[in-house]
């Protein structure tokens, strides 16, 4: 008995000591102060301080944990070890001053930092009476999209509610596209294409003008061998295949060039054709453009040489129509073949320059560090980009004069996507154009957010229209403008035919 | 990032559909992670089953729109238990609002006071001033959106009859001012009354028990003579006479399978626990004296997970009618009212009508009564009942298969939530009305080339 007093007693004691102690040190690291001794980035604070969840009206404040860890009882502990663990690691093993904070309060990071259940948690009543007719829609959408299963969240519109950002938008850009630019020349012809050499292009009644390269056709082995680093099964069978010569851009269709196209086709917001009878149809032949977008396009990241991007695939077609059109040539949007024809240059590895693959990626946690230097001048992806696209001139051409093919932004092909679109080629097939049908198209090229592995040059993606428009509240849904996809722009082929030069 | 292996849409719609179900079991699941002190729980089983509401301090109830439904539901608000008041009246027009209160007098020793009787366009913004309860608001459909709104913004309980819209953009304001009544605690009952007719309650709770499986596809009906109409008179402007003649007019009622035909269209709703996502239907003006709508309709209307619900309803004279509804599911089929068939016709289940001496059904306590008892039974025993949500959809869903037939084309559930579509002059006010009164096309004219 003693001796059971001996061991069970203090035993008891130690025990209530630590459960005491644990909840003590889940208060004590669960404060505002707490989590600023490390967030030290100033944004954090002072956004915070500046946002309505701080700034309230009843003189309460939201504190960090009630929105950056889920509500106690609903993973609250879990979220909190796995959050802790996470900044212990980064706390000692890495320079605070290499976080880009900038792209971690972008909405792609912070959906993974704020939980709608504890949004959910304050907010029960998603309908309070003093809610704006807008509002009401609005969150009649996030309930009927949330029963259906689909993952919108409450920062996906209001990013803004925990740390303030004065250039946030939140309304439909009715003003985008409509500042005009700097008094520059303004071209009133296209350019005169009478034989196979690379041209600068212009377009009629602006001052936009790119250049188009001469890839002269020829054949090649699509796809990657078996034993390629990284490789999908995609990608093959590698088969050869044969292209015509044709001409394709230096870099991505830019903002500056789509702008153009935006400036002189938009179209004036939505109009409704339910009623149909009731309303006089016109019918046009000329090229609807796009209609204003909601919020901003670019991310705020900056237009100019940047290429466009939250365009949808329709947008891109539609764009290569109306460039056909004002320019009297044929633009298109290239075939899977044609485009990797381009970026390869003439190579047959991986990547268009020299580099270990093995080298390129950091496996595992004990590896070395990647040696970065030689893709680092050629690609914008993940390790280099901030998370963000990059003017076009941020990297060095591939051996074709092409820049930017392996990243920056995805870009659309015309083939419609297949796993096994490979296998269906016949050897030596002259410029194949993928299967008849399908559902989704051909995405190459990786983008600012991809790893190494993706930048390779047989790597194969493809659109995700569904998820893309996740969050577009409008319906039908719009056509022209992705409300989340931002790593995919395009690059257009122009024919080599009759209309330049080529009889 | 890659999801290579997933790309197909079958399977991603499956997977909605399923969470979609899932949905539907637990209308209340993004709430439900944290409910609220401050929010009440919601009660969505609406029959209470009472023959009176319980006693309890008086209930004042103003009624908006005066008309021939609005003097009925004043009464069976009477009827449905003790201590239960109208005290005030609004309406347009001066005689239907002398004539209901001389009504309420008659039939039920319920005075009025002058000076609680409103008319004009505002008349509800005054009515709605005063200390009410309960507000009774049958008006032409048109002007539901506005009125529930104002109501629910005064904090009033609300009776609302059927339809509660004419247009997308009303039905989407009814479902956001419901989730706004609900978020305060008010009670709202509609006039879809089968709701609160107990042979239909009985029948559905044995269908939701499973009685002959799943739900597979049904047909509803509203198959009937000519409605009343009236003629312009010289002495009523276009307004006024738009609005005694409201029946007849899309804007005001919303055509008649929104007007009338939603009751069956509600009962479908009900049973399949879910509402159809899209219609593809067809109707036309063959014998209408006035107005600008039409007088048949045929819709095929699609859940989302491919079942099918048909729709007919008629407004003529002179041909074969029927208000029944007939709902198929996988060991039976049943008339959602008072009898369950097995496969071969077999009887599986009766309503328990109660017989006579003469062994006639004695029947149960009206429905437009005990709509009235249970609200006033959820307004005096605290327990919330709210189907503004459900009356909503039931409306969107008949204006989904009007705009159809109008149009010739398919609509969908999505673009009727999004649409901006409202019909209705901009401002309400006597005099001309703008708005256009051509009879709706489908479809496009053969054009010689």
């Amino acid at each position: 008995m003693r001796k059971f007093c001996l061991i069970f007693v203090p035993g008891i004691l130690l025990g209530i000591l630590l459960i005491w102690g644990a909840g003590k040190a889940i208060e004590a690291t669960s404060t505002d102060k707490y989590c600023s001794s490390c967030h030290v980035h100033p944004q954090a604070n002072i956004s915070w301080k500046r946002s309505v969840h701080y700034d309230t009206g009843s003189g309460t404040h939201t504190h960090c944990v009630e929105c950056h860890l889920p509500p106690k009882g609903e993973g609250y502990l879990v979220q909190k070890i796995r959050t802790g663990l996470h900044d212990v690691y980064a706390h000692w093993f890495k320079d605070s001053a290499d976080f880009n904070w900038d792209a971690k309060s972008k909405l792609e990071n912070a959906v993974h930092h704020t939980f709608d259940l504890s949004c959910n948690k304050c907010h029960a009543n998603l309908f309070p009476i003093q809610l704006t007719k807008k509002g009401s829609d609005a969150h009649l959408y996030y309930v009927s999209q949330t029963e259906k299963g689909i993952d919108i969240q409450c920062i996906n519109c209001h990013l803004d509610a925990g740390h303030y950002d004065p250039n946030y938008t939140h309304e439909a850009n009715i003003g985008f596209g409509v500042a005009s630019s700097l008094p520059e020349e303004i071209f009133n012809e296209p350019a005169m294409v009478e034989e196979f050499i690379s041209f600068k292009e212009t377009i009629p009644n602006s001052s936009v003008s790119f250049k188009m390269l001469t890839i002269h056709g020829g054949k090649f082995m699509l796809g990657s061998p078996e034993d390629e680093l990284f490789r999908d099964d995609d990608e093959g069978p590698s088969t050869e295949v044969g292209v015509s010569s044709f001409f394709l851009g230096e870099i991505e269709v830019s903002w500056n060039e789509y702008m153009a196209f935006y400036a002189q086709t938009a179209g004036e917001g939505r109009s409704s054709d339910t009623e149909g009878v009731r309303k006089n149809t016109a019918n046009v032949d000329a090229i609807v453009g796009a209609t204003p977008p909601y919020g901003q396009p670019d991310q705020g990241w900056g237009k100019g040489q940047r290429p466009a991007i939250s365009i949808s695939y329709h947008a891109a077609e539609t764009y290569c129509k109306w460039l056909s059109q004002v320019t009297g040539k044929t633009y298109r949007l290239p075939t899977e073949a044609e485009w990797e024809y381009a970026a390869r240059g003439n190579t047959q590895g991986a990547y268009f320059f020299e580099v270990d693959p093995k080298k390129v990626m950091k496996k595992g946690l004990f590896s070395s560090k990647p040696d970065t230097t030689t893709i680092n001048t050629y690609v914008v992806y993940r390790e280099n980009s901030s998370l963000k696209t990059q003017e076009s001139d941020f990297v060095q051409a591939n051996p074709f004069g092409l820049k930017n093919m392996l990243g920056n932004v995805a870009e659309f092909c015309s083939d419609w996507y297949t796993v096994d679109a490979y296998k269906q080629l016949s050897t030596s097939a002259l410029n194949p154009k993928g299967p008849s049908s399908g559902e989704e198209h051909v995405i190459k090229g990786g983008s600012y957010r991809s790893s190494a592995a993706q930048v390779r040059i047989a790597n194969r993606d493809y659109t995700k229209t569904t998820d893309w428009l996740r969050t577009d509240p409008q319906i039908p849904k719009s056509i022209w403008w992705y409300s989340n996809c931002f790593h995919v722009g395009f690059r257009v082929v122009c024919e080599f035919n009759e209309k330049t030069g080529n009889n | 990032m890659k999801n290579k292996p997933s790309l197909s849409r079958r399977s991603f719609l499956g997977r909605a559909a399923t969470a979609g179900a899932i949905g539907v079991v637990s209308p209340a699941l993004i709430h439900s992670c944290a409910p609220s002190k401050d929010i009440k729980d919601v009660k969505y089983d609406l029959c209470s089953f009472l023959d009176q509401a319980p006693d309890g301090p008086e209930l004042k109830a103003g009624l908006i729109g005066c008309g021939g439904r609005g003097t009925g539901a004043a009464q069976n608000f009477l009827d449905a238990g003790p201590n239960l008041k109208i005290i005030a009246l609004a309406d347009v027009i001066p005689d239907k609002l002398n004539a209901a209160k001389k009504k309420l007098k008659e039939n039920k020793n319920n005075e009025v006071p002058d000076e609680n009787c409103f008319i004009g366009f505002d008349a509800y913004e005054k009515l709605l001033a005063l200390d009410l309860d309960v507000v009774l608001i049958a008006t032409p459909p048109h002007f539901r959106p506005i009125h529930f709104e104002a109501a629910v913004q005064a904090r009033k309980h609300v009776f609302m009859e059927k339809p509660v819209a004419v247009d997308p953009q009303g039905a989407v304001s009814i479902m956001g001012t419901a989730k706004k009544a609900e978020g305060l605690g008010l009670s709202v009952v509609a006039g879809t009354q089968r709701r609160h007719q107990r042979n239909y309650v009985e029948t559905y709770k044995n269908i939701a028990g499973g009685m002959i499986g799943e739900l597979t596809g049904g047909n509803v009906y509203w198959n009937g003579g000519k409605l009343w109409h009236r003629n312009p008179n010289t002495q009523w402007n276009e307004m006024e006479y738009m609005i005694r003649n409201w029946v007849n007019w899309i804007w005001l009622s919303g055509d008649h399978i929104v007007e009338q035909h939603v009751h069956n269209l509600d009962v479908a709703h009900w049973f399949f626990g879910a509402h159809p996502v899209k219609a593809l239907g067809f109707g036309s003006r063959q014998r209408r004296v006035t107005g600008d709508q039409y007088d048949n309709f045929s819709i095929d209307f699609v859940f989302e997970d491919g079942r099918h619900l048909h729709s007919m309803c008629r407004q003529i004279n002179g041909c074969n009618g029927g208000v029944y509804e007939r709902l198929q599911g996988q060991n039976g089929s049943t008339n959602a009212k008072d009898i369950i068939n097995g496969l071969n016709g077999e009887t599986l289940w009766e309503y328990p009508y109660e017989l006579d001496e003469e062994g006639k059904h004695k029947g149960f306590l009206s429905p437009y009564v005990q709509e009235h008892v249970d609200l006033v039974n959820a307004i005096r025993t605290d327990t919330p009942i709210n189907e503004g949500e459900n009356v909503a959809k039931s409306t969107m869903l008949a204006i989904m298969g009007r705009i159809s037939a109008y149009t010739g084309k398919e609509t969908t559930w999505d673009e009727m939530m999004n649409t901006d579509l409202k019909l209705g002059p901009k401002v309400y006010a006597m005099g001309n009305v703008d708005v256009d009164k051509a009879v709706p096309i489908p479809g496009e004219a053969w054009k010689p080339k």
